[in-house]
C-alpha cells in the first residue's frame, strides 16, 4: 500500500485574477507503515498536498498513484481511494451532523454500501479505538459532547471505513493539553497497530516524539525530506523558513553555546535526559578532582 | 467543486475611474440607466445604451470575460424569452415560414428587443458590483436611504445586515466547500442520483453549515458588543463620501444618454 505523487502541481482558480499555485512539482512517496509528519508555514501547501493523497483534489498537472495506479485515470473508482485513504480535516468536529454519535460514525461505512451487521460492528470498533467505549455515548447527540469528544467521534467516523492510510490535518489543534496528549497517543496507537499515518503538524515536539519521517514544505515545494534527526540538525534553515525546532534541540544548542559537550543529534526528551545525566556525572567527576 | 465561480456580486479589483466613482452616484446612475433601458422604444434606441456600456466597461478595466460570465446563469431565461416572443407574438409581416409556424417581422423585433433589454440590465448591474466593493456599496446604499429615517425606516440597520450578509457569503461558501470535501472523504456522493437522493445527500452538508453559521453569528454579535456597537446613532464613518468632479461628469454623461435614447425613440 503506497501512495506516490509525481510532479504534482495544483493551481487554484486558474485563469482568473485570483489564481494561485498552492503546490508546485511535488514528488513524494508515502511508504507502508510510515509515520510521516508534514511540516510547514501557514500557506506552504500542506493542506493542499494532504487533499491530493485521497483524490479530493485533482492535480492541475502531474499524477497521483495508489499502488502504481493513477487514481485520476478514466474508469478508476474513486471510492476505492476514499476507502483506503482516510482523511481527517482540520477541526473535523465541524462535519458532524447526525442525531446520534453511532449514526454519525456509521455514515462512512453506509456510503460504502456495507451490510447492517458489519456497519454496527465497525461503529463499535471505531468508537472503541478512539476511547469512547461507553454505550451511552453512542446514543447521545454529537452536539452534547465536549470539544475533545466531538473530535474523537469525527475521527471514529473516518476509522470506521478502515483506511490503510490515515491522513490527519492538525488533529491536535485547539485542544487543551490533556485532550491533546490523548489525541496524539491515539494516533500513535493506530500507527503501532499498523496504520500508515500522515500528520500535518505545527508542533515540532510532537514531530520529534512520534514521526519516523518528516517532510518540510516551503512555498508549495518540498524543502526537506528525511528522518526527524536529519531535519532537526538544520535548525538555522528551519528558522529561516519561520519554523521551529523541538524544545530539546533548543536546549542542546544553548548548552553547546555555553561550551558544554552536548551531542548534536538529540531531539527527544529521553535523549536529553541521558545527555544531561552524562554532563552532570562528568561535572561531578571534575568537581571531585 | 463548483462553488468558486460565481461572478454576480463578485468584486473585480482594479484602479479605474469607474472604481473611484462615489458609490451613491453609481447606484443612482444605475437606476437612471435602467430607466433609459426601459425608455428605449425601438432597436435604434439601444445603440447609444450599448455604446455607453462598451465605453464604461473599457474605462473600468474589467475584462469582457468577467462580464459575460455574469450572463451565464441567465442563459436559460434569455433563450426562453427570445424563443417564446419569437413564436407567440402576433404580427402582420411574415418573414419566414417554418412549416409549423410563421415567424413575423414584428415578433422578431420584439424578441430581440426583450432579450437585449435583459442582457443590458444584467450587464450594467454586474458592472456596478464588479467595480464596487460590497462594503462600499452598502455604505452608499445606507446614505441614500438615510432620509427615510424620518418615517422610521432603519437604514443603518438594513445596511449593516446587508454588509454582514455580503461579507459572509464567501466565508460560508468556503465552509460549505470544506464540509463537502470532508463528507466526500467519508464516501458521500453529492453529484449522482435522482432528485430525492441528491436532496437527501444535502443533509450532511446543510446541518454542519447551519451549526457553523449560528456559531459565527453568535461570535460576531459578541465581538461587536465587546467593541461597544450600539447601532447607527451618533456613529461617524471611516470614509466620508464626497462627490467630486468625476461624479458630476458621470451624471452629465448619463443625462445625455437618456436624452439620446428618447430622441432615438422619437426619430423612428
Amino acid at each position: 500500500m503506497q501512495v506516490t505523487l509525481e510532479h504534482v502541481t495544483h493551481t487554484y482558480q486558474p485563469g482568473s485574477p485570483f489564481q494561485s499555485t498552492a503546490i508546485e512539482d511535488v514528488n513524494l512517496t508515502i511508504r507502508e507503515g510510515e509515520f510521516l509528519a508534514l511540516i510547514g508555514h501557514t500557506g506552504s501547501g500542506k493542506s493542499t498536498l494532504a487533499q491530493h493523497i485521497n483524490g479530493l483534489l485533482a492535480p492541475t498537472s502531474g499524477r497521483v498513484l495508489l499502488d502504481g495506479q493513477d487514481i485520476h485515470q478514466k474508469g478508476y473508482d474513486k471510492r476505492e481511494v476514499r476507502r483506503k485513504v482516510g482523511l481527517v480535516f482540520q477541526y473535523p468536529e465541524h462535519q458532524l451532523f447526525e442525531e446520534t454519535v453511532a449514526k454519525d460514525v456509521a455514515f462512512g461505512p453506509k456510503n460504502l454500501g456495507l451490510p447492517e451487521a458489519e456497519i454496527a460492528e465497525r461503529v463499535q470498533e471505531a468508537l472503541n479505538k478512539v476511547g469512547l467505549k461507553d454505550k451511552d455515548i453512542a446514543e447521545k447527540s454529537p452536539f452534547e459532547l465536549s470539544g475533545g469528544q466531538m473530535r474523537r467521534v469525527a475521527i471514529a467516523g473516518v476509522l470506521a471505513m478502515r483506511p490503510r492510510i490515515l491522513v490527519l490535518d492538525e488533529p491536535a489543534a485547539g485542544l487543551d493539553p490533556q485532550s491533546r496528549e490523548e489525541m496524539l497517543q491515539l494516533i500513535y496507537g493506530l500507527h503501532q497497530q499498523g496504520a500508515t499515518v500522515v500528520m500535518v503538524s505545527h508542533s515540532m515536539d510532537d514531530v520529534a516524539r512520534f514521526a519516523t519521517r518528516a517532510v518540510v514544505m516551503e512555498h508549495g515545494t518540498i524543502a526537506m525530506d528525511g528522518t526527524p534527526e536529519e531535519i532537526f540538525r538544520h535548525a538555522e534553515r528551519l528558522e529561516q523558513m519561520g519554523l521551529d525546532v523541538p524544545s530539546v534541540c533548543k536546549l542542546g544548542i544553548r548548552l553547546r553555546e555555553m561550551g558544554l559537550p552536548c551531542p548534536e543529534d538529540i531531539f527527544r526528551e529521553e535523549q536529553a535526559m541521558e545527555a544531561l545525566l552524562a554532563l552532570w556525572k562528568e561535572g561531578k567527576a571534575h568537581g571531585a578532582e | 467543486m463548483a462553488l468558486n465561480n460565481i461572478t454576480l456580486g463578485q468584486y473585480y479589483p482594479a484602479d479605474s475611474v469607474v472604481h473611484r466613482l462615489d458609490p451613491r452616484i453609481k447606484i443612482v446612475l444605475l437606476i437612471a440607466v435602467i430607466v433609459a433601458i426601459f425608455l428605449a422604444s425601438n432597436l435604434l434606441a439601444f445603440v447609444p445604451i450599448a455604446a455607453f456600456l462598451v465605453i464604461v466597461t473599457r474605462l473600468s478595466k474589467v475584462p469582457v470575460k468577467m462580464m459575460v460570465k455574469g450572463l451565464k446563469p441567465l442563459r436559460l431565461i434569455l433563450i426562453l424569452t427570445f424563443v417564446l416572443n419569437l413564436f407567440f407574438l402576433q404580427g402582420e409581416t411574415p418573414l419566414l415560414n417554418l412549416g409549423f409556424a410563421v415567424i413575423k417581422k414584428e415578433a422578431l423585433t420584439m424578441a430581440v428587443h426583450y432579450s437585449l433589454r435583459l442582457i443590458l440590465l444584467v450587464l450594467f448591474s454586474s458592472l456596478l458590483t464588479l467595480t464596487t466593493p460590497p462594503i462600499t456599496l452598502t455604505d452608499g446604499l445606507e446614505r441614500l436611504l438615510s432620509p427615510l429615517r424620518v418615517i422610521h425606516f432603519p437604514a443603518h440597520e438594513m445596511a449593516m445586515m446587508m454588509s454582514i450578509a455580503l461579507r459572509f457569503i464567501p466565508t460560508l461558501l468556503e465552509e460549505a466547500d470544506k464540509i463537502m470535501k470532508a463528507q466526500t472523504a467519508r464516501g458521500a456522493d453529492f453529484e449522482t442520483g435522482n432528485l430525492i437522493a441528491r436532496a437527501k445527500a444535502m443533509v450532511p452538508l446543510l446541518v454542519p453549515l447551519f451549526v457553523s453559521a449560528f456559531r459565527r453569528a453568535g461570535d460576531l454579535a459578541m465581538a461587536m458588543e465587546a467593541r461597544c456597537y450600539h447601532g447607527g446613532e451618533g456613529r461617524t464613518r471611516l470614509r466620508v463620501l464626497k462627490c467630486q468632479k468625476r461624479d458630476y461628469i458621470a451624471c452629465a454623461v448619463t443625462a445625455l444618454l437618456i436624452v439620446c435614447v428618447v430622441l432615438c425613440g422619437k426619430a423612428y
